[in-house]
Order: structure tokens, then C-alpha cells, then sequence
């Protein structure tokens, strides 16, 4: 099994498989809008620009399980992704990633690469998990996503590598995307 | 002085900018979604692009809202 076994919908309601992206480098990341990672599009743009043409390509899944932080309809995230972060990769239908209601792809994301904490050194770390004990202590209990801007790198079989917390920048990536590429 | 780096909607930068509000802090805001070289200096500072960013000297900062690191860190 790999994540070419899944399609999701793009942000235009057309379905794609996701063996339309059989040997490249794959960042596959849950979105919002109005979160204090979401400066984190930038720098996913910056990791496109720079290696696109050696095979990187994004994946963006806009949610709206996490502080309602993504309300907007499909169009309304599309135009905003451009506007403010010049975002061309590819943005998917705004969906559910995390427990019963999941889109598969996410939960069998989650099943290969569990949740390991947030980086320690990362001044959000508390607060986020603050935040999620007062208001979603259920996120807590299993390996699911737990907020905005859950990284997962998938090299060019389609197996999950790795997978970055919210709290790790994308730029911090580079060496591991280096690597697959 | 207090610079608040702050996107648009965002409820924890809301959060801070009522914050100082209340303890009477004057702030400047820099949106680092509308203004690139806002977010260019708010990643030199913290070496991320997290938000929000609340500093006074440009060197000290803090990062999200915390009453007590922000209290510390304006003298409030």
C-alpha cells in the first residue's frame, strides 16, 4: 500500500488520483487560513520554487477541525493562498483529516507515522498543547493530526518518510526533502 | 516601541492586541501577510514565520500569546 492508492478532490471539485503523482517527492499538508502557522504557505512556496523542476510537488488539504481556523469556502481559501502567499501548488477540497470522519487519505497517513510530540524547543509547543487539552482533549488520545500544518514527506515510491509537526517550520525540512530528491 | 507581528483573522493575534489594550501598551502592528518586508524581519528575528511576535527592541521577543512571558518581557 501507498498514498497512490487514494484520490482526493481538488479545490475545482475534480477528482485525482494520487498515482497522477507517481515518482516525486511529496509534501502532503493539512491547511487554514486564519492560524498563527499559516506564514508557513510562504515557505512551502519557497520549497516549491526552488525544487519543482527536481521533482517536489505539494499537496495542500484546507480543514477547518482545528480552532475553526479555515471557514471559508473552497474558492474563498483558493483566492486567499494566492493573494497572500503566491501559493501555485496544488490545493485540495476543504475536508475533514482527522478521526471518524477522515478522509482516508489522512488516516493512512496517521497510521504510518504516529504522533511524537511537538518540538520541544518550539515556543508554541506549550501553548499549542494547552490549548488542545482545554479544548480538544480527545486530539490527544490517539496518533491522529493534532493541528494546522501537520507535514508528511513522501518519496518517489509513495511511502511516508516522515512526518513534521505544526511546530516545525518547512524550512527546516530542506535536508530531508534533499535527500529524497 | 512594541511591535506586534500579526496575518490577518487570526485569533491568537487577536488575542494579543486586545491584551496590550487592556494594560494601556501602545504597539505598532505589522501584518506580515500584506507586507513582505514585515515577515522578512520577523523571520530574522525569530528564525520562523510563526505568529504572533511581540517585541520592543527587535531583539527579545516572544512568540504566542503568553500573559506571563509578554508581562516579563514589556515590564507590565
Amino acid at each position: 500500500m501507498s498514498v497512490y492508492d487514494f484520490s482526493a478532490k481538488t479545490n475545482s471539485g475534480e477528482e485525482k488520483s494520487l498515482k497522477d503523482y507517481a515518482g516525486k517527492v511529496l509534501i502532503i499538508v493539512n491547511t487554514a487560513s486564519k492560524c498563527g502557522f499559516t506564514p508557513q504557505y510562504k515557505v512551502l512556496q519557497e520549497l516549491y520554487d526552488k525544487y519543482q523542476d527536481k521533482g517536489l510537488e505539494i499537496l495542500g488539504f484546507p480543514c477547518n477541525q482545528f480552532g475553526a481556523q479555515e471557514p471559508g469556502s473552497n474558492s474563498e481559501v483558493q483566492q486567499f493562498c494566492r493573494r497572500n502567499y503566491g501559493v501555485s501548488f496544488q490545493i485540495f477540497e476543504k475536508g475533514d483529516v482527522r478521526g471518524e470522519t477522515a478522509q482516508p487519505l489522512f488516516k493512512y497517513l496517521t497510521a504510518e507515522k504516529g504522533f511524537k510530540g511537538f518540538d520541544k524547543d518550539h515556543e508554541l509547543s506549550a501553548i499549542l498543547m494547552d490549548a488542545l487539552k482545554k479544548n480538544y482533549p480527545e486530539y490527544l488520545e490517539d496518533d491522529g493530526i493534532k493541528w494546522n500544518f501537520t507535514k508528511f514527506l513522501i518519496d518517489r515510491e509513495g511511502k511516508v518518510v516522515e512526518r513534521f509537526e505544526p511546530t516545525t517550520s518547512p524550512s527546516a525540512m530542506t535536508a530531508a526533502i534533499e535527500k529524497l530528491l | 516601541m512594541v511591535k506586534v507581528y500579526s496575518i490577518n483573522n487570526c485569533p491568537w493575534c487577536d488575542k494579543v492586541k486586545k491584551y496590550l489594550q487592556s494594560r494601556q501598551v501602545e504597539y505598532v502592528e505589522c501584518n506580515i501577510e500584506n507586507d513582505e518586508a514585515a515577515l522578512a524581519e520577523c523571520q530574522a528575528l525569530t528564525g520562523d514565520e510563526a505568529v504572533p511576535v511581540i517585541t520592543a527592541d527587535g531583539k527579545e521577543y516572544v512568540l504566542g500569546f503568553d500573559k506571563g512571558k509578554i508581562d516579563v518581557l514589556l515590564g507590565l
